[in-house]
């Protein structure tokens, strides 16, 4: 129902605004139609005299900025499946799957995605949904489907492509369907057919494609499992590393400070995507502890393991260093889930972020990140009203981001269903 | 795997058991997974011996079957454009709205539908998502694309044929396809380039697509916007005439008594859509005072058209035909969730409210070719229940109170919304 009232007052416990350092305790948004009108102290924020009002009270909770998600797949299932096997299911499926994706992830108070890969047209059709009032989600960045080789990560999504020609061309066939930024993958990944730890495109088809991007004042990211691939990827511009995994060639782990510098001197911003290993660990974990686990599958969660204290490890070094770390949760791939970005923003606090700059990286920047700061990720007048509120306060115990009380989107508050429904969404962790 | 059998027990003031028994007083059933196992009363309905059971009660309310509304577009939007135009969107986009619409009419108590056509494979798509656990929804009966003559009713869908090899060739793709029943279209319709007026198909070609749809042990239905489309489709041996609209070529409305009889003899089944124009009727009365022009000068003919319909509506109860209830929404001005509207037209024309329900039940599922399975309240039937709060033998607005629905054993979330 939209609000009858001419004005919203939401007033707090505190208000995160995502852009002062500290909270604004028994803090007030003052929100019209789909707008922020303003933010402060409740006793400073009121509507115009004789104005109606629709007023929320919530005396033990915070209110922050709806968060913004830099990496889904909207397609996925996240109950295992491998990509290869995803994308054989019908474009119409995907796109089912999708606006139930989009509904569990708005209701845990995602207000923004950003899609890092689907099947050809489908969230394009789904935003077509959406914008028709046929259905609700998230504000999407869409990048429709990635930029690969022939064989390369996710190419099975349908952007194959080979030369800088073919990488131009696609680039200027995405903007035209409606991409919002260009997904690349620079290196192979889980595609069965792609080398994870081998660069795919060369540094002119990259160039081609950010130089084309930029042109239209579109944004790049690359998928990046190996070193090369990010060397490749800053030589080329690129305004996003996504995984940012330090891998040699041959496999071998190894931070590399010279390339990490330069992402930090270009200003690239870096989505280390933790905890879908963690996902795939705890689905193990499970199997191990209810049915026991193959060899094979041993060695996989053994594998798993490693990998994430590696990727641990160097993300904390990032952040020490000062690079621009975002929240992008990767999910619903592997066996992680939409509906639970906030795993994610959890790990970037055990990696070293503060609870205060946790919430950061999955609001102010990372709209940021997505160039949309302008519009969303803070609580600030004439930005979308998009305000969460969660019991409690995640400024101390980040974990208090599950704890939605309530979703506002574009200043209306929204109806999330039973209890029930919402909770089957969310993933439980696993000892590992 | 073995699995414990799960035990529910509804209880209610009392029960309607669709084929057509007086209402039950003090009623229960037992479910056992998805099977009806008893029905009967507070004190003779139980678990088994050493079974648990879920338990409901429903002190004020009725148990009724599920709803099975045997006509439905699950593609529509139900904000009044045109089929022409819904047609020009994207497949992707249209199974998604299919997604919403299954959702909403189960949460309004209706456990079964029968799509009368769709846009290309939409709803064969859709009913992967359902298989698949993706998407809450009825029991799915479908037709696929209708067949169509070049520039038939709802040719854009995907389907026109012409001569009797390509209508067989065409009702063997769909049931290749995965369609449970063929639509037909004989005559015109709101399609642009049809003439609702006029039959489409030669009795030839209609009987070649009822024949092999038989064949496959498939039912075949047909749209008839004229009298004309009637007589043909009979002629051809069709088991769901669709409108049933009795009007001359000419477009003046005499009702054909002869028609009837042969429809009444057959034992072919009609659903007369009546909801969409009482739906349109009351929107523009709820705006009276609002109306344009064009609108009050459309309120009237409406009525008018309404009324010639449920009057044709009681002429052909009355010679024993089976009137079979099916919203046609989400077309036109008629959204989906609201098959109650269509159950309340039949009220309108001249049934009591006891037989609207069966007809909303028993009648529909007869229709579909599936009232050995759903339908009724029965044991060894499908465990499909609507319970609502009140008495609708009383009062058929009581349908719209929804209480609770069970599809296939399991009560429906009907709160959920991802």
């Amino acid at each position: 129902m939209p609000p009858t009232a001419d004005f919203t007052l939401i007033t707090a416990s505190r208000v995160i605004d995502a852009k002062s350092d500290a909270p604004i305790d028994d803090g007030a948004i003052l929100t019209q139609g789909s707008k922020i009108v303003s933010v402060g102290r409740a006793e400073d924020v009121s509507a115009p005299e004789g104005a109606s009002v629709d007023v929320h009270h919530y005396p033990a909770a915070t209110a922050l900025p709806g968060m913004v998600d830099c990496h889904t797949h909207h397609n996925g299932f996240g109950d295992g499946r491998m990509g290869d096997d995803l994308a054989l299911l019908s474009d119409e499926l995907l796109t089912i799957q999708s606006a139930r994706n989009a509904r569990a992830s708005l209701y845990s108070g995602v207000t923004t995605i950003r899609e890092n890969g689907p099947k050809n047209v489908t969230m394009f059709r789904l935003r077509d949904s959406i914008d028709a009032g046929l259905t609700v989600g998230p504000r999407m960045h869409l990048c429709g489907r990635p930029v690969a080789i022939i064989g390369g990560h996710m190419g099975y999504f349908g952007g194959e492509v080979t030369g800088a020609n073919q990488t131009r061309a696609l680039t200027r066939q995405l903007i035209k369907e409606g991409a919002d930024y260009i997904k690349i993958t620079a290196t192979g990944g889980s595609t069965q057919t792609s080398f994870p730890l081998r660069p795919s495109f060369e540094i002119e088809e990259l160039r081609a494609v950010t130089e084309e991007a930029r042109k239209f004042g579109k944004l790049t990211a690359t998928h990046c499992l190996s070193s090369e691939g990010i060397a490749n990827s800053l030589e080329a511009n690129v305004d996003m590393i996504i995984h940012c995994a330090f891998r040699d060639a041959d496999g071998a782990n190894n931070f590399r400070e010279d390339i990490a510098e330069r992402i930090g001197e270009q200003g690239a911003y870096v989505n280390p995507t933790l905890h879908v290993g963690r996902s795939s660990a705890w689905t193990l974990a499970r199997k191990r502890d209810d049915h026991g686990l193959t060899p094979q599958e041993r060695e996989r969660l053994d594998d798993t393991l490693r990998g994430m204290e590696v990727r641990m490890d160097d993300t904390r070094r990032m952040i020490d260093m000062g690079l621009r770390v975002i929240t992008g949760s990767d999910s619903s791939w592997g066996n992680y889930k939409l509906g639970n970005t906030v795993y994610e923003t959890e790990l970037l606090v055990h990696a070293g972020y503060s609870n205060m700059q946790g919430i950061m990286s999955v609001t102010s920047w990372a709209a940021s990140a997505l160039d949309m700061d302008d519009r969303v990720g803070s609580l600030e007048p004439d930005k979308e009203a998009d305000i969460l509120i969660v019991n409690g306060n995640p400024a101390r115990e980040i974990s208090d981001l599950w704890n939605v009380a309530d979703v506002f989107f574009a200043g209306r508050k929204l109806e999330r269903g039973s209890d029930a429904s919402l909770s089957a969404v969310r993933q439980t962790p696993a000892q590992l | 795997m073995p699995q414990e059998a799960q035990f529910t027990i509804l209880r209610a003031a009392r029960l309607i058991d669709g084929d057509g028994s007086p209402v039950a007083e003090q009623a229960a059933i037992l479910l056992e997974g998805d099977t009806i196992r008893q029905v009967g009363t507070r004190e003779t309905v139980h678990a088994p011996e050493g079974a648990s059971a879920a338990e409901f009660d429903y002190p004020s309310g009725t148990i009724l079957p599920g709803l099975v509304d045997c006509h439905v577009h699950l593609i529509g939007i139900g904000d009044g454009r045109a089929g022409d135009e819904l047609v020009t969107l994207p497949d992707e986009v249209l199974t998604v709205q299919a997604a919403e619409n299954v959702r909403r009419h189960l949460y309004s108590g209706v456990t079964t539908v029968r799509d009368c056509g769709a846009k290309n494979r939409t709803t064969f798509l859709l009913r992967d998502a359902v298989e698949m656990g993706i998407v809450p929804s009825p029991r799915l009966i479908l037709a696929g694309r209708p067949v169509a003559i070049i520039g038939g009713h709802l040719s854009y869908f995907g389907i026109q044929a012409t001569g009797t090899t390509e209508c067989r060739a065409a009702v063997r793709q769909l049931i290749k396809e995965g369609a449970d029943f063929i639509k037909i279209t004989a005559t015109g319709g709101s399609t642009r380039t049809s003439h609702p007026l006029r039959p489409s198909f030669d009795v030839d070609e209609l009987t070649a697509i009822c024949d092999e749809a038989h064949k496959f042990g498939k039912h075949a239905a047909a749209h008839c916007a004229s009298s004309q489309g009637m007589v043909n489709a009979l002629d051809a041996g069709i088991d769901t005439i669709i409108h049933g609209v009795h009007k001359e070529a000419d477009g003046s409305d005499v009702y054909r008594p002869e028609i009837a009889e042969r429809i009444a003899e057959r034992g072919v089944c009609v659903n007369p859509t009546l909801g969409g124009a009482v739906t349109r009727i009351r929107m523009l009365e709820s705006m009276e005072s609002d109306l344009s022009h064009a609108e009050r000068a459309d309120l009237d003919t409406m009525r008018r058209a309404s009324e010639v319909r449920m009057d044709h509506f009681a002429r052909m109860r009355d010679a024993g035909v089976v009137m079979a209830a099916g919203s046609d929404s989400a077309w036109g001005n008629y959204r989906m969730g609201d098959f109650q509207t269509e159950i309340e037209a039949h009220v309108m024309a001249g049934m009591s409210n006891m037989d609207a329900i069966a007809s909303a039940t028993r009648d529909a599922a007869r229709s579909c070719w599936i009232e050995d399975r759903v339908g009724s309240l029965r044991p060894g039937m499908k465990a499909d229940a609507l319970v609502v709060e009140g008495d609708p033998t009383e009062d058929i607005a009581a349908l719209r109170r929804v209480s609770d629905v069970f599809l296939d054993g399991i009560r429906v979330d009907r709160d959920a919304r991802v």
